[in-house]
């Protein structure tokens, strides 16, 4: 893809996401209304099938499944989600709305995931082996092997329940966003880690690597410089396949632990009450951050793979 | 050197004890904990009880459930029956809502007309059956009129909530609502709390607890976690096994009876011995103390509790006899035992599946070999629906019921021909389950329903699990009763600081 030019590699991009978002919609679209019945779900357990007729009328469920399609995809290219189910209100008003919370939280944790993982990653890679490596390795093995709502749970019952130093859940102050964020950067800052550390490794095997060290360089500066620019490729993708991966569903167990305001609490409340204008809305917009990250990651990858070939 | 070290040390020690301090500090407001939020606060539209946490506090109806589940007055003063269709409500004068508006007659014939209007949208269908609609008699008049008999208007009536005919017309009244209650709407932070602060006009005793937020938690584990730090001060749902790790729980007998249904048109389950032979085979009590850690107790053999009515005092549960269940066995035929399949659904009862796996253990034991299938829950529902003369009908249905209406006729869709849930077909329960609904005579109610769980007692509808608890965790400082119908009374609370 080096050969294209910078407005063709955008347009291409654009293309695709656009063509991948549109498969997730129809996915999505097609599951919600294959498996489940909102009316039946909303209706008490001993409604009649009239009453739960009625209600399925009143939500326009009974209408044939191509005239739901057509409708759903007519208004959603005019931007319109469709109303949320149980809450009369428009569907992209409802994830809008818990967007800002998971930008916040998966943000601050991609910070301290990318850079705790890529310095101590650096730092053990430039000796393996070392006690740092040992420990910093077998820790990232161990956030890397347990499920991340359990490692959620364990700093809620250290630092809430026994030390009462943090609030143990919810967004009421700034000390709130710290577990949550802590939890998630941990998990993802041990893979960036793990990727770093083994891309340090090798370079520092390369012949450059062993030719300044041969000349008596400071490590300091061998790994400032040299050892940095070679890796950075590696770093700036892992993070931004982080962040994909975060998105993904990594923050939204987190927040359904920590119960953090955003669109994965929100994502769970939706799907349990089948609530699929929101559920909809909510996978569209997070899939939309996927691609569009992902294609950042492209392009700083492209403007950084070109420069170090030039140097 | 040295004091320098101490001293840094003694700083920084001040320092976390301030942290630890300003983090710590209990919360003026009383917290209550929601697993799932609200969709909507309309206290007419919903009826799930996460939502009616906050609804149930801001809105009242005319009639209430006293502490012993009987129906009195609230904001009506008195009823009385017309005639066979019509009930008339004399109402409290001097009350008034939230934002003003007068509570009188054109209110509640207002509210009356606006739930049961086929426009509006509401969860709550099959709590408004045979109501057609009310119009005022004068100011403090208001007369309800029904689909010929309805012997449980007054019951219904403590479900309907009384809304203010200018805020409710507007279309935001679901997320700003108003109501006479104790407590008034202040605001909603999606996804965080709900915040309700006291009524200072309120027409009763007013409440000692002045402010309180509603915060949803959906994770049981930090529910657990955030009252032993004391951020939270009530949790409605404690699993069995959490109990003893809160603070303080209280675990009550809930309206919730858990059952497992025959479909009594099977070759194999018409005969009603083999229906009380599987009766005869389950452990109860084991199955209470095993699974639920004793939060919940073998039911009496129907699906109501003491003072409900219908409730039959002379039955019993049905001892753990497997010896007598072969021996009905053999007699209705089947010595060497059948099979059958046992349908449950997936995660929507607590320990469903588990239980399930009990019970089908325990028939095994008198040679019934049973195979547990689960179900999604829609499919499941479908299932249940299906009548049991056809081939695809089920053998066995797990599944819990629920009777807050603490009135026996809940159960009609359950045991007469035409039920939609039935699966069992009478003509003398059908008789007297009809005569029930058409009597307002509560005292010759009550005989018709008894006779009905007689019936059944010779001819179960079901293996006849277990009431179910509600255990709710409770900060220290709090002292709160649940009610019989499992409603989160926050003006009869106090809290000790």
């Amino acid at each position: 893809m080096n050969h294209l030019s910078l407005p063709s590699f955008l347009l291409a991009r654009l293309r695709d996401g656009l063509v991948v978002l549109f498969l997730v919609t129809v996915v999505i679209f097609v599951l919600g209304h294959m498996l489940g019945d909102p009316a039946a779900l909303m209706s008490p357990v001993d409604a009649s099938e009239q009453e739960i007729a009625h209600l399925r009328h009143q939500l326009g469920l009974d209408r044939s499944f191509a005239e739901q399609f057509a409708s759903y995809f007519g208004s959603l290219v005019r931007g319109d989600f469709g109303q949320s189910l149980w809450q009369d209100r428009p569907a992209l008003t409802v994830v809008l709305e818990a967007l800002p919370a998971t930008v916040l939280l998966t943000l601050v944790a991609l910070v301290f995931a990318g850079l705790g993982g890529s310095l101590l990653g650096i730092l053990a890679g430039a000796r393996p082996e070392s006690a740092l490596d040992r420990a910093a390795n077998f820790l990232s093995i161990t956030a890397l092997s347990v499920p991340n709502f359990w490692l959620g749970l364990l700093l809620i019952v250290i630092f809430a329940v026994k030390l009462r130093m943090l609030p143990t859940s919810g967004f009421s102050s700034w000390q709130s966003l710290i577990m949550p964020a802590s939890a998630l950067a941990i998990i993802h800052g041990a893979r960036v880690f793990q990727l770093v550390r083994s891309a340090t490794f090798e370079e520092m095997a390369k012949p450059y690597a062993l030719v300044a060290r041969s000349k008596g360089l400071p490590e300091r500066l061998i790994l400032g410089k040299h050892i940095l620019r070679n890796t950075a490729v590696t770093m700036l993708t892992t993070v931004g396949w982080e962040y994909v991966r975060m998105m993904g569903g990594a923050a939204f167990a987190i927040e359904v632990v920590f119960a953090w305001p955003g669109i994965g609490q929100l994502m769970i409340h939706a799907a349990s009450r089948q609530d699929f204008p929101v559920l909809q809305a909510a996978v569209i917009i997070a899939g939309a951050f996927v691609i569009v990250t992902n294609g950042i990651v492209d392009l700083l990858y492209r403007t950084l793979d070109m420069r170090v070939r030039a140097a | 050197m040295r004091t320098s070290l101490i001293k840094n040390l003694a700083l920084l020690s001040a320092g976390v004890f301030f942290l630890l301090g300003a983090a710590a500090k209990p919360s003026k407001l009383v917290v209550i904990a929601v697993s799932t939020e609200p969709s909507t606060l309309d206290g007419q539209a919903v009826i799930d009880r996460n939502s009616r946490v906050a609804s149930g506090n801001i809105f009242e109806s005319l009639l209430d459930r006293g502490a012993n589940g009987e129906v009195i007055p609230l904001l009506a003063e008195s009823y009385k029956n017309l005639n066979d269709a019509t009930w008339r409500f004399t109402l409290r004068k001097n009350v008034k809502f939230h934002n003003g508006e007068p509570f009188n007659a054109e209110a509640a014939a207002f509210s009356v007309n606006r739930i049961t209007d086929k426009a509006y949208k509401t969860q709550r269908a099959s709590y408004i059956q045979k109501i057609k609609g009310a119009k005022a008699v004068d100011d403090y008049t208001v007369d309800v009129m029904t689909d010929g008999i309805n012997a449980v208007l007054p019951v219904q009536m403590t479900q309907l909530v009384m809304v203010p005919p200018v805020a409710a017309k507007d279309k935001s009244f679901g997320v700003t609502p108003v109501g006479t209650g104790p407590y008034k709407f202040v605001r909603w932070d999606r996804g965080r709390e709900i915040v309700l602060a006291v009524n200072k006009n309120y027409w009763r005793e007013k409440p000692s607890i002045k402010e309180f937020s509603v915060r949803v938690i959906p994770d049981p584990q930090t529910q657990l976690s955030a009252l032993q730090a004391g951020e939270i001060d009530l949790v409605l749902d404690l699993l069995p096994e959490q109990a003893k790790l809160a603070p303080k729980f209280i675990s009550v007998p809930a309206t919730e009876f858990s059952y497992i249904q025959f479909n009594a048109h099977k070759k194999e389950l018409a005969d009603p011995r083999v229906r009380v032979a599987l009766n005869l085979a389950v452990d109860k009590a084991t199955l209470a103390k095993a699974l639920y850690q004793g939060h919940g107790k073998p039911m009496d053999a129907q699906h109501l509790s003491k003072g409900m009515l219908g409730y039959n005092v002379r039955l019993k549960p049905y001892p753990y006899d497997p010896k007598q269940a072969r021996q009905l066995l053999k007699e209705a035929g089947y010595a060497d035992g059948f099979e059958l399949v046992l349908n449950a659904p997936i995660g929507r009862y607590l320990k469903g599946e588990e239980t399930s796996e009990f019970v089908a253990a325990q028939l095994k034991e008198v040679g019934i070999k049973v195979k547990v299938q689960l179900h999604e829950w829609n499919a499941y529902r479908k299932l249940g629906r299906i009548p049991g003369t056809e081939a695809n009908a089920f053998d066995l249905k797990y599944g819990w019921n629920s009777n807050e209406w603490f009135d026996a006729s809940r159960i009609v869709s359950h045991i007469t021909c035409k039920g939609t849930s039935s699966k069992l077909c009478d003509k003398r329960i059908d008789e007297l389950m009809a005569q029930g609904i058409r009597t307002l005579d509560q005292n010759a109610r009550d005989r018709y329903y008894q006779e009905v769980w007689a019936i059944l007692n010779k001819s179960p509808h079901a293996i006849y699990l277990l009431q179910q608890n509600l255990i709710y965790g409770l900060a220290q400082r709090l002292d709160w009763q649940p009610r019989l119908d499992d409603e989160v009374n926050v003006a009869a609370t106090r809290v000790s600081e």
